[in-house]
């Protein structure tokens, strides 16, 4: 640890880069916007480092700066980004939504089997691909309550959105998800295309 | 009795700890039963396991899926040094 501090900033890019960038870039899946978060988290850090008590090691300590600035940025992002809600209007005032809360069919059955796929490496990379797939808003809702683990009202407070509204949209990002990984995954084969 | 509104909500919020026992109980016999909100469930468990198990190995730093590029690194490597 005493080494990890002595390190100093001048090490970080090179011992913590691509990790930090990994975490920024799935969650706000745009490239520009994930180094400027990473820039951002160094500078913050460097601003703060004379706080840096050391018991967290130096990648998790940066790790929660670039968290926040994570969430800054989309809640930002959501505020420039013009969001077609036509279809989440239709599904909103549909007959199965108001009567059951429920946004259409079954959900189809997975193409293959999911508990085992989770299991497998090569899968967790389709699953990250696809992560950084979603749309904009959807990918914004879904880091935020799944990767980020925030609750409704927080989301809706970043995001501005009603409750019912990112009730659709979470739903929307799942399925649109789900459809990714049997498009790039097939059991036994492994990744299609990524 | 809870509606299939009820519980699709308590599902898609991920909340249902917060229930208290008795609707807890109600919630998941509704889930036994009800074939639709039983799907749906389910659809959201699977994802939510397979977000478990990325995060994990992101925790775990198994995953190296992108990496920054020369250039990115210079520009932040610039910005760093300009800022000190």
């Amino acid at each position: 640890m005493q080494e990890e501090i002595s390190n100093g900033p001048e090490t970080w890019l090179d011992d913590h880069g691509d990790y930090l960038l990994q975490f920024a870039y799935v969650r706000l899946r745009n490239r520009a916007a994930a180094e400027d978060a990473l820039q951002e988290t160094f500078l913050a850090a460097m601003k703060a480092f004379e706080r840096y008590d050391g018991k967290t090691p130096v990648r998790y300590w940066l790790r929660g700066i670039l968290r926040h600035k994570v969430v800054d940025y989309i809640r930002k992002a959501s505020r420039e980004v013009a969001v077609d809600d036509t279809e989440n209007t239709e599904i909103l005032d549909s007959f199965r939504f108001k009567a059951l809360g429920i946004h259409d069919q079954n959900p189809p059955d997975w193409k293959f089997d999911p508990q085992n796929a989770f299991e497998r490496k090569e899968f967790m990379k389709v699953f990250y691909h696809c992560l950084s797939k979603l749309n904009d808003n959807m990918g914004q809702a879904f880091a935020l309550r799944e990767l980020e683990g925030l609750s409704t009202e927080e989301i809706c407070k970043q995001l501005k959105l009603t409750p019912n509204n990112l009730w659709v949209i979470l739903h929307r990002a799942r399925k649109q998800l789900k459809s990714c990984l049997e498009v790039n995954w097939t059991e036994g084969d492994g990744v299609n295309e990524c | 009795m809870l509606t299939c509104k009820q519980v699709s909500k308590a599902l898609a919020e991920n909340r249902y700890y917060e229930l208290s026992w008795r609707k807890r109980v109600a919630l998941f016999t509704h889930i036994r039963l009800c074939k639709v909100c039983g799907k749906a469930n389910q659809f959201i468990v699977d994802l939510q396991t397979g977000v478990q198990k990325y995060l994990k190995r992101e925790e775990e730093e198994h995953f190296t899926e992108v990496t920054l590029t020369d250039e990115e690194r210079q520009r932040i490597r610039e910005k760093i040094t300009s800022s000190k």
